[in-house]
């Protein structure tokens, strides 16, 4: 068995902590972008190229166009992923997103991203989640809490969409016996699996508590 | 007294009989078994003979606290109370209850480590503790009020400034089914008779003192500052349970449950719980909220606040204020409590009218904090809830009651899922009232027994948790495969456990939970997914007994076992570990003993080496394996009749867990045969006068 003896790292930061990060003047069109993705993230949103001119005008008013500065905005992009380490791109359904690391974990990047492409996607991709990295049902009434924030008769509904659609076949359900409905993916969930630990999460551990 | 931190010094002595009251050197007779459990053990094996009932005047009560009671150590609130435990069956045998609140602390304040309770009072007295005044009161005027009034009473001679233990009407009356209780909430169950027994109706404390940290301020200061900053939420689960911007993972079942937007809603000025991020240490009180996590979120509206033990910063006692239930019960509109504590009242009901989350399942639970907080009843974690039900509805009381009796119960009532039927249920309990009350007070073996019901037949139905000895399950085989089995296997009443379920719980993915457990114990299979056990590997064995010797070790020490270990972080940047090593560095230093980790584990295996011991001279037979370490048959069951180690069945195999103990066993140098540990295991700890004794009446193994 081995211990931790060390204390290191012990009330240290890992990482610059949010706000902290640019403190320096800002006199690159570059540095700014950079802190536009950087504040989109600590308001728990993801930015897109596209955003950049619009909101490069509410937040930047004295500094040169965006779109007038010569630089590309996706070449400043690519460059900015490639030299700051705290910014990252997103690839999903529709156009590539950004954000930075120091206000959002990838796993949080990844949830906001399938919430900007539709409750389907977003629904589908996190029961896919959960079923594959955690071996576990989600319970419905999930996504009426947030970050998802859906109404649960919603969730309902989305679902008998999920069913008639192509690309969503593998999306399943079981019933505690609590009534409590739950989700899993048949790509990474036996039924039978699903439906024990369903009625585990729901009902075994209130008898062990 | 030698010149060690931690210790108060000394150990309180107290003879009912004679009115005696001396002291001892802890360190002198009992520094090798550290406090609480260890000392406990310790006094039962020398002073209590094979064959002493519970309610004996000859056994002993002993409130044991440990080295790191008191200190600013996170978590070190735990008494852990030994005696002969009345509920086990067939036979009583040595087991401890833990209690939290702030009794520890103010014990070690007063200056004691422990107080060994023996003998009996001629009639009822309370015992109050100030610095070195200890005075025997008489306890006439409090005799026959419940633990509130009581601790009230005493409050008023003691001042504020004291804590009072004290045992309800439960206790007074000899039922087995009792508890003592401070501070408000905080209960250990099961040993309020025993006190009861003794005609002690409450300790209280009282201290001016302080413990002295053998260690430099600053490195103690750096040490509680890396301690806290590996802690997680309740049960030490390091993740939240919703996806959070600052967390990596989730887990919808961790304990974790506070975020932005989560309030207490009830407090005196709404509290926002806040981000509740990892590194905000300052706030770690925020990030659980009991009741709305056994509950439901409704609870949140309910919220004045977290409540806990000393120096604690989990706070898992929520304070819950639910102004309804005073004018339709005429009960207080607050209560407080955690776990099984909260639904004491609504678990007595198969159905309540708006479901289990509903606001008649609330008004159950606050009525049942009251009653049974109050009345001192203990619930054997669930077990009194789940045979009443059965019971009931299996038609077993209408039987086993005549007639008067059965008609004088509201069932039509109990059966709409009105609270208000546990001011006739809880009362009668309490008082040992009727066939019912006094059936149910007995704990599950002896009730089985005196209805001439079948202890095996508990054993086959799974929903009712029914382990042994009287006793159910705690963090078994149901959702910890051979490993839960083993440890609770071990113990004369509910294992209680929480170092190995703290671990699976914590909602790392399983591959991380694996590489952890890999260098813990040595192998990534020491750990399965639920429902998706594989056979048996040294390296379960290995995480058992590691389990095991870390709760005794922080029933010992004072430290929470239902809080720690803390081998697991919610710290990305460490990979997520822990530190297998926290306890014994804030040992080191609170004492300057200088022992590493090793040498602390073996002191833990010493502790519970003793109460192996303990239970083959109760028993009289060093046949454990067969007639101790018991296994309920409904673990090798399963409804759908799937075999076991199928995905979806958490069955196990009978071959297999054979082989688990014999694992088991050759780690804790115990005899395969017989389950009894050998001369030379006794030895190695340093117990050869335990093995000497034993022998001399054949119960070691040749």
């Amino acid at each position: 068995m081995k211990g931790q003896a060390s204390m290191a790292g012990a009330g240290k930061e890992d990482r610059t902590r949010p706000g902290d990060a640019v403190v320096r003047p800002r006199d690159t069109m570059a540095e700014h972008v950079a802190a536009l993705i950087r504040k989109r993230s600590a308001a728990g949103e993801l930015i897109t190229a596209a955003e950049i001119p619009d909101l490069w005008e509410v937040e930047y008013p004295s500094f040169p166009d965006a779109d007038g500065s010569g630089e590309d905005i996706a070449g400043i992009l690519t460059r900015l992923v490639h030299e700051n380490e705290d910014l990252h791109k997103l690839s999903g359904a529709g156009s590539p997103c950004y954000y930075s690391d120091l206000h959002m974990t990838a796993a949080y990047a990844q949830i906001v991203l399938h919430k900007q492409e539709g409750p389907l996607r977003l629904i589908a991709e996190t029961v896919r989640q959960n079923s594959r990295e955690y071996q576990r049902p989600v319970a419905l009434d999930i996504f009426t809490q947030p970050p998802f924030n859906l109404e649960y008769n919603q969730v309902r509904d989305y679902l008998s969409i999920m069913t008639a659609m192509a690309g969503y076949g593998d999306i399943a359900t079981t019933s505690s016996s609590a009534s409590r409905i739950y989700l899993y993916s048949t790509a990474h969930l036996e039924r039978e699996h699903a439906v024990m630990l369903a009625e585990w999460l729901d009902v075994g551990q209130a008898h062990n508590p | 007294m030698s010149g060690y931190g931690g210790w108060a010094g000394k150990v309180l002595r107290v003879d009912l009989s004679t009115g005696r009251i001396w002291t001892e050197d802890t360190i002198d007779r009992y520094k090798e078994f550290l406090g609480g459990t260890g000392i406990g053990y310790k006094v039962m094996w020398d002073e209590v003979p094979a064959g002493t009932k519970p309610y004996d005047p000859e056994n002993r009560i002993i409130f044991g606290v440990g080295p790191l009671a008191g200190t600013g150590a996170p978590c070190n609130g735990r008494t852990a109370i030994t005696t002969l435990w009345p509920t086990c069956w067939p036979i009583p045998l040595v087991a401890s209850g833990h209690m939290g609140g702030q009794f520890a602390a103010k014990l070690k304040y007063a200056g004691y480590d422990a107080i060994v309770i023996q003998g009996k009072a001629a009639r009822p007295v309370w015992l109050m503790i100030v610095d070195q005044k200890v005075e025997i009161h008489d306890a006439r005027r409090i005799w026959g009020q419940g633990i509130r009034g009581a601790t009230a009473a005493i409050a008023e001679i003691m001042g504020q400034d004291a804590v009072v233990a004290a045992i309800g009407q439960a206790g007074e009356n000899l039922v087995p089914m009792s508890v003592v209780m401070n501070a408000v909430s905080h209960s250990a169950g099961g040993v309020g008779s025993v006190m009861g027994s003794k005609n002690l109706k409450a300790i209280g404390v009282r201290g001016t003192g302080s413990i002295r940290i053998a260690g430099k301020k600053g490195d103690w200061e750096k040490l509680i500052k890396y301690h806290l900053s590996l802690l997680g939420g309740n049960n030490q689960h390091v993740v939240p349970n919703s996806p959070q911007p600052w967390a990596e993972f989730y887990d919808p079942k961790s304990r974790w449950n506070a975020s932005r937007g989560k309030r207490w809603g009830a407090a005196a000025h709404l509290v926002d719980t806040g981000t509740c991020a990892p590194r905000e240490t300052n706030r770690i009180a925020y990030r659980s909220n009991t009741a709305a996590f056994f509950l439901g979120d409704n609870l949140w509206k309910h919220t004045v606040r977290g409540n806990g033990c000393t120096s604690c910063p989990i706070r898992c006692h929520t304070m819950l204020k639910v102004p309804a239930v005073a004018a339709k019960y005429g009960i207080p509109a607050v209560g407080q409590n955690t776990c099984v504590g909260l639904f004491f009242g609504s678990a007595f009901f198969k159905k309540l009218p708006d479901g289990p989350r509903g606001e008649t399942s609330l008004e159950a639970c606050m009525v049942g904090m009251h009653l049974a907080d109050d009345l001192g009843v203990w619930c054997n974690y669930g077990q009194l809830q789940r045979d009443f039900i059965k019971l009931y509805y299996d038609g077993v009381i209408k039987k086993k009651l005549g007639s008067r009796e059965f008609n004088s119960y509201s069932w039509n009532r109990y059966e709409q899922g009105d609270p208000a039927f546990l001011f006739e249920l809880l009362p009668r309990i309490a008082g040992k009232e009727g066939e019912l009350g006094t059936a149910l007070g007995l704990g599950t073996g002896h009730m089985l027994e005196r209805w001439g019901l079948s202890e095996e037949e508990w054993g086959k139905d799974k929903d009712l948790s029914y382990w042994k000895m009287g006793h159910p399950k705690h963090h078994a085989s149901e959702e910890a495969g051979q490993c839960g089995l083993l440890i609770n296997l071990m113990y004369n009443r509910d294992a209680q456990c929480h170092s190995h379920t703290n671990f699976l719980r914590n909602g790392l993915p399983l591959p991380l939970q694996k590489k952890l457990a890999a260098e813990l114990w040595g192998a990534p299979e020491a750990v399965d997914g639920m429902g998706d056990y594989k056979p048996m590997h040294p390296a379960k064995a290995r995480m058992a007994k590691w389990s095991l010797l870390r709760k005794e070790l922080h029933d010992s020490l004072s430290l929470c076992n239902w809080m720690g270990p803390w081998v697991a972080s919610p710290l990305r940047e460490r990979g997520y570990r822990g530190d297998d090593s926290i306890e014994s560095m804030l040992y080191k230093l609170a004492t300057g003993d200088d022992k590493d980790r090793e040498e602390m584990d073996k002191v833990g295996e010493r502790i519970f080496l003793l109460h192996r011991a303990l239970t083959i001279r109760g028993m009289g037979t060093k046949e454990m394996r067969d007639r101790h370490d018991r296994i309920p048959a409904w673990v090798f069951a399963d409804k759908a009749g799937k075999p076991p180690f199928t995905k979806g069945t958490t069955r196990l195999d009978r071959d297999d867990v054979r082989v688990a103990l014999d694992m088991l066993y050759d780690e804790l140098g115990w005899d395969r045969a017989t389950g009894a540990p050998t001369r030379e295991t006794y030895r190695k700890f340093g117990l050869d006068g335990v093995a000497a004794a034993l022998a001399k009446r054949n119960l070691v193994p040749p």
